[in-house]
């Protein structure tokens, strides 16, 4: 699987609801390294659920950053409502795109 | 997430920034700037300008060159903090699409900015020695091509920057024509719409005038300029003067071309069609002599700015796809950055060769500069404020008023660029 | 950013950026990054999470841009775990010559510019 076939999946709740779409995957650096000078294995902790736009590169909604303030203004409000969904609250992927398993927790979208 | 490349190099920063300067540098660096500052397009647009509308547009020139003073200060600021130079950056912020269309326009604009100033080279040629221009377009696209492949970067950056200052006999021979000062100041603090023009032509033109100021290649230039010389944060001092003084200066001589052609041209009804017309008020103050520094400098600055556009159509196809750039490395090490200044120049040889004229190219190649001013900006400023970039250097609350300030009138100027190019029918 | 479970966002921190071999010598810029498999349709609770697996650069890109997708045969490759260090750029702990990646770079390093002259010099 390459990362590109999960952006700008459309997300749907178990009840077939959709929620908006995938524009970024998190990812946590904690696996064992595969070689000595080698960087910790990446392992996805979760998508990033934008309910009103498909794309973003700027991150101004994950992160503190209010300058230049209508870039980042204009950033927020493009996603607004956006959420973390966890791995593990994935129930299916498939072509119409992803499904959350019934239950699911909407987390806070900023980076840690 | 802090940058490791940013905070590494952030972190040498402290302390001694001023340990650097050393008084001979800082001349050659502010000389530099202004000589470097002018090139075909402000040469033309200027002397177009000042024929028509005398000093009445002066107030662009002075908005034109605080906008790249700002813009080529914050852009140098992040190549030497984060190493990144524009177009890895633009890559980087924008995605693939966004950044390949802003690629296409950049790459076009600046394709049609370097066959300007390779005729402009020509051009120069062809005062000097009367043989005609087209004859001069090889000679002058194989010697930029020469000092591409051999010339070290300093050296290229410093001798057309230096032989570009005997421009300053623009302002010598305004003295010398001993013009009516009150009338020209009044022109230039009071500016209005001359007779016989039309509102849509004077906007035109003062679009233009933005454009040629703030070209887009001077910032992939001067950012991967400062990546070519390895410029670090202690660096950033002189770099910062040699902008905020030399690009003023360089400012000034562009005044000095409006000057010289509202005093000349302008009631004498002549209109700049040609190169010999933007030298012909300094012949005629200062006689064959002036006419001499003038065409060595008109030679030094397009060659110097073909130079620096051909070098900006490989530091910007090859920082899009990642590839390696650079003049600091040897060419096979950078190979396929040197093939696209190879074609740039031949496609450039190319155009001219059709007949096309020059000084109309340039002409729209500083309209177009002005449209494709938005797509460098305002991702640079994006940066410019990002800490995982710039660490403590993000931009203060000072210079991003300023910035954003810069940003609704290039944003205006970039959109009414087109409309007003049809309504005036290219300033005609 | 190197330091073990920090989290980065893919798209954010590391498609686009630029890769750096272990010399510093520009070798791509990530276009996309290739995950571990998991299972096609529903996912049995408890499945361990994908991990990536590669860089991916080249024709990648024209299908990120336009869509589709290239057969898995055809994407360039560069490992996870010949990644060092991940901040406005990437570090590879190999040099690029040994990548795939590379070999238009070769093609015109040895067919064109290598043999004009002084192409092989330092400028002076």
């Amino acid at each position: 699987m390459i990362l590109s076939d999960l952006l700008t999946a459309k997300v749907f709740d178990d009840a077939g609801v959709r929620l908006g779409r995938v524009i970024d995957g998190r990812f946590a650096l904690d696996g064992r390294p595969e070689a000595e000078a080698s960087l910790a294995q990446a392992r996805l902790v979760g998508l990033l659920v934008s309910p009103h736009s498909r794309g973003s590169y700027l991150g101004y909604e994950r992160r503190d950053l209010n300058a230049p303030w209508p870039i980042a203004k204009l950033e927020r409000w493009r996603h607004r409502g956006s959420f973390l969904v966890l791995w593990e609250d994935l129930h299916s992927i498939d072509d119409d795109g992803v499904h959350l398993r019934a239950g699911f927790t909407r987390h806070d979208i900023r980076l840690g | 997430m802090s940058g490791k490349g940013s905070g590494s190099l952030a972190d040498q920063a402290t302390g001694k920034s001023s340990a650097n300067l050393s008084i001979l540098g800082v001349a050659l660096g502010i000389l530099t700037a202004i000589g470097g500052f002018v090139d075909i397009g402000d040469l033309v647009t200027n002397a177009v300008v000042g024929s028509r509308f005398g000093l009445s547009l002066v107030w662009v020139t002075v908005l034109g060159v605080v906008g790249i003073c700002i813009f080529a200060q914050i852009s140098g600021r992040v190549a030497a903090v984060s190493g990144r130079a524009t177009f890895e950056i633009i890559r980087e912020r924008l995605g693939p699409r966004a950044s390949l269309l802003n690629l296409l326009a950049s790459f076009f604009i600046n394709l049609m900015t370097l066959t300007a100033e390779v005729g402009g080279v020509a051009l120069a040629l062809q005062l000097a020695s009367s043989v005609h221009y087209l004859a001069w377009v090889p000679v002058a696209g194989f010697a930029v091509w020469l000092v591409v492949w051999r010339v070290k970067f300093k050296i290229l950056e410093n001798v057309t920057g230096l032989l570009g200052l005997t421009l300053i006999v623009f302002a010598v021979c305004l003295f010398l024509l001993n013009p009516d000062w009150n009338h020209l100041f009044n022109q230039a603090t009071r500016p209005a719409v001359p007779e016989g023009e039309a509102p849509a032509t004077y906007w035109y033109y003062a679009v233009a005038l933005f454009g040629a100021a703030m070209t887009p290649y001077e910032v992939f230039f001067f950012s991967s300029g400062a990546v070519e010389e390895k410029w670090t944060v202690k660096d950033l001092s002189q770099s910062r003067l040699n902008v905020l003084v030399g690009f003023p200066l360089g400012g000034f001589l562009s005044v000095a071309i409006a000057a010289c052609a509202a005093v000349v041209l302008l009631p004498a009804g002549i209109g700049v069609t040609s190169l010999s017309q933007v030298v012909l008020p300094v012949a005629e103050a200062g006689g064959k002599l002036a006419l001499a520094f003038v065409i060595v400098g008109v030679l030094a600055a397009t060659f110097g700015a073909a130079l620096e556009t051909t070098l900006s159509s490989g530091y910007t196809l090859s920082q899009f796809f990642g590839w390696s750039w650079g003049k600091f490395r040897r060419p096979v090490r950078a190979a396929r950055f040197h093939l696209v200044m190879i074609l740039c120049l031949l496609v450039g040889m190319g155009v001219l060769a059709t007949g096309v004229d020059p000084i109309k190219v340039t002409e729209y190649s500083v309209v177009f500069s002005a449209v494709a001013l938005p797509l460098t900006y305002i991702p640079i400023l994006i940066v410019a404020n990002d800490p995982d970039y710039m660490g403590r250097h993000v931009n203060g609350r000072l210079l991003n008023f300023t910035a954003l300030v810069f940003m609704v009138i290039i944003l205006l100027a970039a959109l009414a660029a087109i409309p007003l190019m049809l309504l005036s029918g290219a300033g005609a | 950013m190197t330091s073990a479970g920090k989290m980065f966002d893919a798209v954010m921190h590391l498609l686009d950026r630029q890769v750096l071999d272990v010399d510093k010598m520009p070798v791509t810029v990530v276009d996309d990054v290739e995950l571990s498999d998991i299972p096609s349709g529903r996912i049995p609770p408890g499945t361990p999470a994908p991990v990536i697996t590669n860089l991916l650069a080249g024709s990648v890109l024209g299908t990120r841009m336009f869509g589709g997708r290239p057969p898995s045969s055809r994407l360039n490759r560069i490992r996870w775990r010949h990644v060092a260090e991940l901040g406005t750029a990437l570090r590879l702990n190999i040099r690029g010559d040994q990548l795939d990646v590379l070999w238009t770079e070769r093609w015109v390093r040895n067919r064109i510019i290598g043999r004009i002259p002084g192409g092989r010099h330092d400028p002076e």
